[in-house]
């Protein structure tokens, strides 16, 4: 009786476990047992542990990972340096969202990332290209998710301000930068894809170092176990960072939950 | 003179919008002739009518073509994939509750994560023909489709699931009657998610280990410092990305008109 209700509490979290359990238990004993692996086409996740477990000790992963995410880093904060203000005054300022929306709208619709053959030409294999591949990449969720956030104020709660004899910089601290915030965090979720996008795609296409070139490096040199644990590396940094921040969403504005499509 | 100033008035959003980015066209025009450029740069340097003159010329001497044609497979076949799958996928996790969270972690993980992580896997598995190609369109538009379908699903109005179920429908007939119309308008914020998302695959999936398609065009042509050639190939994505969602975002916004305002996604 009590074992059943407890169930019925926690049934998404057990039947999630479950699958992901019996998925990677299926693939082990499938690639065990019934079809002989070909090391050089797949792998199983024994050893892919192995591999995973492997990378931790030696920490050759690590260096990877922290060069990939200066990159990232530094053209995620510029974004957000510039993407925040260009947002809020196309938001404020009705003159200046109709003339820069268009070419910005433009932009944010089309691969941009078409350009980073051209970039990395330009400004070489490194740190420069990748920064500004996920600055371009990155920054318009910025813009327009402050924009929106701008215009969705509500116009009540300046009027009431401005009648009690705010000044405008309490406009803009009290009233239009908490009730933006809520906005720019969920245009950082969507960035977050995006700049991951721009390290993988400067990386696979030129370099020496970084995450996105070790995962080319070992599909090149067939080392299946190695690229995969790779993989699962990013996989778990980029739900870290995507998850904490809905949660934060979540925390910052509660009654904007799903609202928004994905 | 208060004609004009009307005319502004009545049109200034127009106006305002398409004389900056025809400004900014000039300006990168005229550029070249008004500074002069250090030697390094002008190399990669190129004006916008000569990247109209070398489109017109790819055309004309039918370099462009075959490289579009590949594309545009790799780009139709990956979408129809992903719309045959995702959709039905998103429909059954919107309605059972086990399904849901069966697949939950691993949609999670995977929308989390940019699919394009998985190229060189697919390159491996698949070779540098066309199928990588297709299957990493597919994998990317997959997952906006399949959330989006999903979020309508479970959007649906439960009093008039009940109501249709109390008049005696079956599952299928719910479906029909209820969920599906009521998730149109999410599906096709999923649809124009998952163009942008097939057309980033494309552009990307040709970079590497490809000899064919735009994406290869563009890439082997940065390599021969041909930056004319490169503005060809991003000027086409761009007028195709535009040409493929805009009119998918009026349509939106038209069936979604009661919605509160929410940013821009592409």
């Amino acid at each position: 009786m009590g074992f059943k209700e407890k169930y019925y509490e926690y049934q998404r979290p057990i039947l999630g476990m479950v699958s992901v359990v019996g998925l990677v238990i299926l693939w082990e004993l499938v690639f065990t047992y019934l079809i002989p692996l070909n090391p050089f086409f797949f792998t199983k996740p024994s050893l892919i542990a192995a591999a995973f477990t492997e990378h931790i000790i030696r920490g050759s992963l690590w260096s990877d990972l922290v060069i990939s995410s200066r990159a990232f880093i530094s053209g995620f904060s510029l974004a957000i340096i510039v993407g925040i203000p260009i947002g809020a005054v196309m938001g404020w300022r009705r003159r200046v969202e109709y003339t820069l929306d268009p070419f910005l709208t433009a932009l944010y619709a089309s691969p941009l990332v078409a350009l980073a053959p051209l970039l990395i030409v330009v400004l070489g294999v490194g740190l420069v290209a990748k920064v500004v591949l996920v600055f371009l990449l990155s920054v318009f969720p910025f813009i327009f998710n402050t924009a929106a956030g701008v215009r969705a104020t509500d116009r009540l709660l300046i009027n009431v301000v401005r009648s009690f004899g705010g000044r405008e910089k309490d406009l803009y601290l009290k009233v239009i930068f908490p009730s933006t915030l809520p906005y720019i965090v969920a245009g950082a979720r969507i960035a977050i894809g995006r700049g991951i996008v721009g390290i993988l795609v400067g990386e696979f296409y030129a370099a020496s170092e970084g995450i996105g070139f070790a995962i080319s490096r070992f599909g090149d040199t067939y080392m299946l176990p190695e690229m995969f644990s790779a993989i699962l590396v990013l996989m778990i940094v980029a739900v870290a960072l995507t998850e904490g921040l809905r949660k934060l969403e979540v925390v910052l504005a509660p009654w904007r939950v799903g609202q928004e499509a994905r | 003179m208060n004609t004009l100033v009307s005319v502004y008035r009545e049109r200034e959003q127009t106006i305002l919008g398409g004389g900056f980015i025809l400004l900014l066209i000039l300006a990168w025009e005229f550029i070249p002739s008004l500074v002069s450029l250090p030697r390094g740069l002008s190399l990669f340097f190129t004006t916008p009518l000569t990247v109209v003159q070398t489109f017109y010329q790819l055309v004309v001497e039918n370099k462009i073509q075959s490289h579009f044609y590949i594309s545009a497979i790799e780009f139709a076949v990956g979408l129809a994939m992903a719309i045959a799958v995702g959709l039905p996928l998103g429909l059954v996790m919107g309605r059972s509750r086990t399904v849901d969270a069966m697949l939950d972690p691993f949609v999670t993980a995977f929308n989390a994560t940019p699919r394009l992580i998985f190229l060189p896997l697919f390159i491996l598995w698949l070779g540098i023909g066309i199928w990588s190609k297709i299957v990493i369109v597919f994998i990317g538009a997959l997952f906006p489709l399949l959330i989006n379908t999903y979020e309508g699903v479970k959007n649906v109005d439960r009093v008039l699931v009940n109501v249709v179920r109390s008049f005696g429908a079956n599952e299928w007939q719910v479906m029909k009657v209820v969920v599906l119309p009521n998730s149109v308008p999410y599906i096709i914020v999923g649809l124009r998610l998952a163009i942008g998302r097939a057309l980033l695959g494309v552009v990307v999936g040709e970079f590497f280990g490809a000899s064919k398609g735009l994406g290869y065009m563009i890439a082997s042509a940065a390599t021969n410092y041909k930056a004319d050639v490169v503005f060809v190939g991003v000027a086409i994505f761009m007028g195709l990305a535009l040409l493929l969602t805009l009119p998918v975002k009026k349509i939106e916004s038209k069936l979604t008109r009661w919605r509160p305002e929410t940013a821009k996604t592409f």
